[in-house]
């Protein structure tokens, strides 16, 4: 290690989860109820969409008119709250704060700050993490880093997503090429029925608990394979003639928003072929040993089992790199995909599921088509 | 119990195909397939180029089949088997050529690029060398393409041009039998053949080399 022979690294074991989901579960065929009906219409891809990610039930922050019920940091915040209330350490505790989202509540300044805010703690270091859903492996990574170095002892990390506020009709029907064709494309309406709100939270520390299990931090290994890839999911910016136009390029926000600039979409074509390089970034793992497939008892993953089944069975059985499915644990039919928080709250539900057993590991995957990122971590039940 | 060393093998060659297949997204002639730009001569160049790959594919299958020692008479065969199919594929493409308009002489004596030189060049020389069962990476990802990209740029290349499946064929046709050729991959690797020294990285390392250069005649098309 280039930090010299003398230093003492500390294990890092995250302590306690805790979740936070706004409101009560809203089945399929309310959900419209609540991001409403764009043109005044029902979505024409709707079953589609729900076909193919299979949600049951998601929750909401905005209520059946729209209006918010609470903002992506007191949702976090919550999040962070549940997670101490289930842990040995009391809220002051906390001296690092790393939060993760894919759009915070505001453009500036970061989510985190707002969430040390809401938490109404004293002065703790933070960092804000902004990317999609793997950020949370991102802000996770940073809080590992810190107490590993033995910069901080107790950290506190969360995932927060307010999606639902940017699905409300309003956002599209002001864009001239969806006016023109009174309806808006798949590629747009397939995240409406997909993304759900909800926060999702770790306490990090040097020790494990006293009285309850821990889960011991074995690494954390994100890649960037943005060298090779276009935006995938895109947020504030539209391509006009093959180059991506920002929204503050357009001279006003009013023309960004006209052309389509300020929603939120993203390339299906485009993210299958992004498939090779997750399945490769796991493979290296296993050929590294970092991974042994017979060590694995749990599999927490962000993207779902069956659609690695339809497309790589074979593939993973001959690299000697199929997991069991009964392994695989998910929350996301019941949850919702809640985009960076997913992960906080698959762990949490399946830490107090009672199915973890001391010495057990569990794998987290955190795949992001947002410009291709991809993030594993290993967990240890102690 | 699971052959340890055919599933590292296995896991190699998956990591250079995904590394192929992302950057092969971006050159030039596919990179403007896939931002749906595509014209008429850019199929008919890839035609050109896909036959001269199909013909030279099945010679130097042959001579690889020429270079097995008797010993490994079971994996021989099936590289005949091999040169076979890859023999009745060409006709297919001077079809879809033809089909689209082109004149049957200019797809028939089109010179090589410099890229296609290079592979075939390779190739043939790889297959020289005796027991030259490291062709198997070279197969993976030849095969790779054919199973995993033929498909959806036939049926890019049928939407941005308004072909019908009779002038996409080739493309199309080869999209299919994906898990037959890996079965077939993991039998003949269980076979023996990486009992011979350093056989599980030399597949590996042809495979890259191939795919370094397949990269390479698809980034030269025209540079004859």
């Amino acid at each position: 290690m280039s930090v010299g022979n003398n230093a003492i690294m500390n294990d890092v074991f995250i302590n306690s989860l805790g979740a936070f989901l706004p409101g009560n579960p809203v089945g399929n065929s309310e959900i419209e109820n609540y991001i409403g009906r764009v043109f005044g219409r029902p979505s024409k891809y709707r079953a589609a969409s729900l076909k193919q990610n299979r949600i049951q039930t998601r929750h909401y922050a905005i209520n059946t008119q729209g209006y918010p019920l609470y903002s992506s940091s007191e949702m976090a915040a919550e999040a962070i709250k549940a997670a101490v209330k289930n842990s040995e350490i009391s809220l002051n505790a906390i001296d690092y704060l790393a939060t993760s989202s894919t759009l915070g509540d505001g453009l500036v300044p970061g989510l985190a700050s707002h969430v040390h805010a809401a938490l109404n703690v004293k002065e703790i270091e933070i960092a804000n993490f902004q990317s999609v859903c793997a950020s949370s492996l991102t802000a996770l990574k940073s809080a590992y880093m810190q107490l590993k170095t033995g910069e901080h002892g107790c950290a506190a990390v969360s995932g927060s997503e307010f999606a639902s506020r940017y699905f409300r009709p309003g956002n599209y029907e002001g864009v001239e090429s969806y006016q023109t064709t009174g309806e808006i494309p798949f590629q747009a309406d397939f995240l409406r029925f997909t993304l759900s709100d909800g926060a999702g939270a770790a306490i990090l520390e040097t020790k494990p608990n006293a009285r309850q299990a821990s889960l011991k931090i074995h690494w954390i290994d994100i890649r960037s394979f943005a060298d090779r890839f276009d935006t995938c999911m895109v947020g504030g910016a539209v391509k006009q003639s093959q180059n991506w136009k920002c929204w503050g390029d357009f001279g006003d926000p009013i023309a960004a928003a006209k052309a389509g600039a300020l929603l939120l979409i993203q390339d299906f074509a485009l993210m299958k072929r992004m498939l090779p390089v997750w399945v490769s970034h796991y493979l290296d793992l296993i050929d590294k040993e970092k991974i042994v497939i017979e060590k694995i008892d749990h599999v927490c993953s962000h993207y779902s089992s069956h659609s690695l089944r339809q497309e790589i069975t074979i593939l993973l059985e001959q690299a000697g790199a199929m997991i069991d499915e009964k392994k695989w644990f998910s929350n996301l039919y019941t949850k919702g995909n809640t985009g960076t928080a997913s992960i906080f709250i698959m762990l949490e539900e399946l830490y107090h599921s009672g199915k973890l057993q001391k010495g057990e590991t569990i794998l987290c995957h955190v795949p992001e088509s947002g410009r291709c990122l991809n993030g594993f971590m290993l967990l240890e039940v102690v | 119990m699971p052959n340890v060393k055919i599933q590292a093998v296995m896991r190699s060659l998956i990591k250079v195909w995904a590394d192929f297949a992302t950057e092969l997204d971006n050159v030039p002639l596919i990179n403007k397939l896939l931002r749906g730009k595509f014209r008429l001569e850019d199929y008919q160049e890839l035609l050109i180029n896909q036959r001269q790959q199909v013909i030279e594919g099945s010679r130097w299958i042959a001579r690889a089949a020429s270079s097995v020692s008797s010993e490994y008479a079971d994996q021989r065969s099936l590289f005949l088997k091999h040169a076979v199919t890859e023999h009745r594929d060409y006709k297919m493409i001077e079809a879809n050529y033809v089909a689209t308009g082109g004149k049957f002489e200019d797809i028939t004596q089109a010179e090589k690029n410099i890229g296609t030189e290079a592979l075939h060049a390779f190739m043939y020389q790889r297959a020289t060398e005796p027991n030259p069962f490291d062709l198997l990476g070279a197969m993976f990802i030849i095969e790779g393409l054919g199973q995993k990209k033929a498909g959806a740029w036939g049926e890019a290349i049928k939407k941005q041009l308004s072909l019908q499946n009779e002038q996409v064929s080739f493309l199309l046709y080869h999209s299919t039998n994906d898990e037959d050729h890996m079965r077939q991959l993991e039998t003949i690797l269980a076979s023996g053949i990486l009992d011979i020294e350093r056989m599980d990285r030399k597949i590996v390392k042809t495979a890259k080399v191939v795919a370094r250069l397949y990269q390479l005649q698809l980034e030269e098309m025209g540079n004859v």
